[in-house]
């Protein structure tokens, strides 16, 4: 017989199993998509005050990251097109850091992004270099 | 009207130079068509080299500069004119490399940068070694009053005439610490590589391997019955390691001679609030410090520096544009240093820095912490090994782990951390130990990272970012801390960051 037949040749425990691990990934992929980023976004927060801004994030591994206002070199403000269609943006910014040379913020109102962006922005008018 | 000065006629020479690879293929091109007779290799010449040439000579000719009140203005181009004006505050750094010819026409290629660009502003390629003293006395002059009593010594072109001027001679490394310094840091190995390169591409490794063995195969022969035939015998084990320190013995020689061509005569003097480094046998490197433009020392220590008693210190440095990581510089202040001259050193180049530092340790679960990692990187090993080992399995998986166990004492005793009024410190390591001072007005970032693993027994770790380190840099990353140290120290670190201005 030329014709390999699938049934014949995969080993019967691995037709049990394959199922199984289908199910067990879909099932993964789907809480991955609709449970995951509820639990991110309980983890996920930030504080401005007149010293500088710090955002807290991660699930498992969780950093709490501080960044002065006057370590702020420049920001952004953007928009994705489904951001703007729930009105949100991501603020970014840029310190001369190394490992933290860009801090994101996601998940803001388009509003509060521009506001905190506007708190941020270097007042300092003494920019010797 | 302020006269103009123009580049050293030399430059063109150095202009053509800089074009060598653009004038690589053509050149071979002619170079083929000149051999197989074909008569027109000149016109070929003339197409290729000719225009380049033009280009160089108008660039040269074209580049004029000239000292205006507070600035430095710099006019380029013939038909596409620029002209840029460098206002003398803003210039950081005003560096000149000489290689070997340079330092035989008395010429140097100087490069000016200041801190907002991301390209160097002017390279002046190449102008006389007077006119670079000049031209640096303008900048310095123009920049504060430092210069006022700077006794300017006649024109010497070699030695470390441009460094001394007027300055106050920080560390001076004779001949005999440099070559210490080659014989510490085994660089022999790059140096090595390389000279097997060449030896390769010319063909003499088969003739010294035929001479060395009689027949070409004989290398892979001899590997293949060191490693093949089981445990080898004694005699053979000892040839194998008396041949295996020789050659560690020759690569450090390598390495020494490699620090004796680049370090030669290397200098680090102050002047003002600038430090200036000089050193080099054939290519002679004056690079320019701000003092206020360190990010970040660190003081490297190894076991044949503690053998020497000596230390090494490089910086972190922030050029150009500084959010582009990959202009980060790190500078060997000092590639060798006794440790006895380290307090001295340290107050010369960051005068605010405390030396009554008060050192903490990590959270004593921290060695446990460790051990756990180490633990079972040993096992995996031993479980790898168990085949090959069979009945001395057990045996070196003992060993391992004590060497684990001592290892992780060591480490976490030298492990930590302290701050002072101007500085947080890091100290790391134990065989080869790095202590970093990050100044407070540079830390950029303060983070707090938790691991589950950091959660379960309520610990975490800082992190203080800085300006300019780069992939190799020690960075200050404290881990094994309890929460509540971690929080108290990275709100202090913020609070600190956030009251001082970032200068560059």
């Amino acid at each position: 017989m030329g014709i390999p037949l699938l049934a014949t040749d995969v080993p019967r425990w691995l037709l049990t199993i394959l199922p199984l691990a289908w199910t067990a990934v879909t099932a993964a992929l789907i809480w991955q998509t609709f449970r995951w980023p509820q639990i991110q976004y309980r983890h996920a927060s930030y504080r401005v005050d007149a010293q500088g801004i710090e955002i807290a994030r991660g699930v498992v591994w969780r950093s709490i990251v501080h960044v002065p206002v006057s370590r702020v070199q420049h920001t952004d403000v953007s928009q994705g097109p489904l951001q703007r269609r729930y009105g949100l943006g991501t603020l970014t910014i840029y310190t001369a850091g190394t490992a933290y040379a860009r801090v994101n913020l996601q998940g803001l109102s388009h509003a509060s992004a521009l506001a905190i962006r506007d708190h941020l922005l270097p007042r300092r008018s003494d920019d010797g270099v | 009207m302020v006269s103009e000065r123009r580049l050293h006629p030399a430059s063109f020479f150095f202009a053509m130079g800089g074009h060598a690879k653009q004038l690589l293929l053509p050149g071979i091109l002619v170079l083929i068509s000149a051999r197989s007779g074909s008569g027109n290799w000149d016109t070929l010449a003339m197409v290729f080299i000719v225009p380049f040439a033009i280009a160089a000579a108008v660039r040269v000719l074209s580049y004029r500069y000239r000292f205006d009140d507070g600035e430095l203005v710099v006019r380029t181009g013939f038909f596409f004119r620029n002209e840029r004006h460098i206002p003398y505050g803003r210039i950081q750094n005003v560096d000149a490399v000489q290689n070997l010819l340079h330092r035989v026409l008395g010429v140097a290629d100087v490069r000016i940068e200041t801190g907002g660009a991301s390209e160097r502003e002017a390279m002046m390629r190449v102008v006389s070694l007077d006119a670079f003293r000049e031209l640096r006395d303008h900048v310095f002059e123009g920049r504060s009053a430092i210069a006022a009593d700077r006794p300017e010594t006649a024109a010497q072109a070699t030695g470390a005439a441009f460094v001394r001027a007027g300055a106050e001679t920080i560390l001076h490394l004779p001949i005999r610490e440099v070559v210490l310094c080659g014989l510490i840091e085994g660089r022999g190995l790059v140096v090595l590589s390389g000279l097997f390169g060449v030896l390769w591409e010319a063909g003499l490794i088969d003739n010294i391997l035929g001479t060395l063995f009689g027949e070409p195969t004989s290398g892979r022969g001899m590997f293949r019955a060191i490693v093949g035939q089981g445990m080898p015998s004694p005699a053979r084990i000892a040839v194998t390691l008396v041949a295996f320190g020789t050659f560690l013995i020759v690569v450090r020689g390598f390495s020494a001679a490699w620090a004796l061509v680049t370090l030669h005569g290397f200098t680090l003097a102050r002047a003002g609030e600038d430090l200036r480094l000089e050193y080099g046998l054939l290519t002679r490197v004056t690079a320019t410090i701000p003092m206020h433009r360190i990010q970040a020392l660190t003081i490297q220590e190894g076991p044949l520096h503690r053998l020497c008693g000596r230390v090494s210190i490089r910086v972190d440095t922030a050029g150009g544009n500084g959010v582009d990581p990959a202009q980060a510089q790190r500078q060997r202040l000092a590639p060798l240093l006794r440790r006895g001259e380290l307090e001295r050193f340290l107050h010369a180049v960051l005068p605010d820095h405390d030396p009554e530092a008060i050192w903490n340790a990590v959270d004593r679960r921290g060695f446990r912490r460790k051990l756990t990692r180490s633990a079972i990187v040993v096992a995996f090993a031993g479980a790898a090994l168990a085949w090959p080992l069979r009945a001395w399995t057990v045996p070196v998986f003992v060993l391992l782990f004590g060497w684990a166990i001592v290892h992780t004492r060591q480490w976490i005793r030298r492990l930590g951390w302290a701050t002072t009024n101007t500085a947080v410190l890091f100290r790391s390591g134990w065989l080869w130990r790095h202590t970093t001072i990050a100044p407070l007005g540079k830390i950029q970032v303060v983070a707090i990272r938790e691991s589950p693993f950091d959660r379960r027994l309520q610990m975490a770790g800082v992190i203080v970012d800085t300006a300019g380190a780069g992939g190799e840099s020690h960075r200050v990353r404290i881990p094994y801390l309890s929460r509540d140290t971690a929080d108290g120290l990275a709100a202090t670190l913020a609070v600190h960051a956030a009251r001082s201005t970032f200068k560059w």
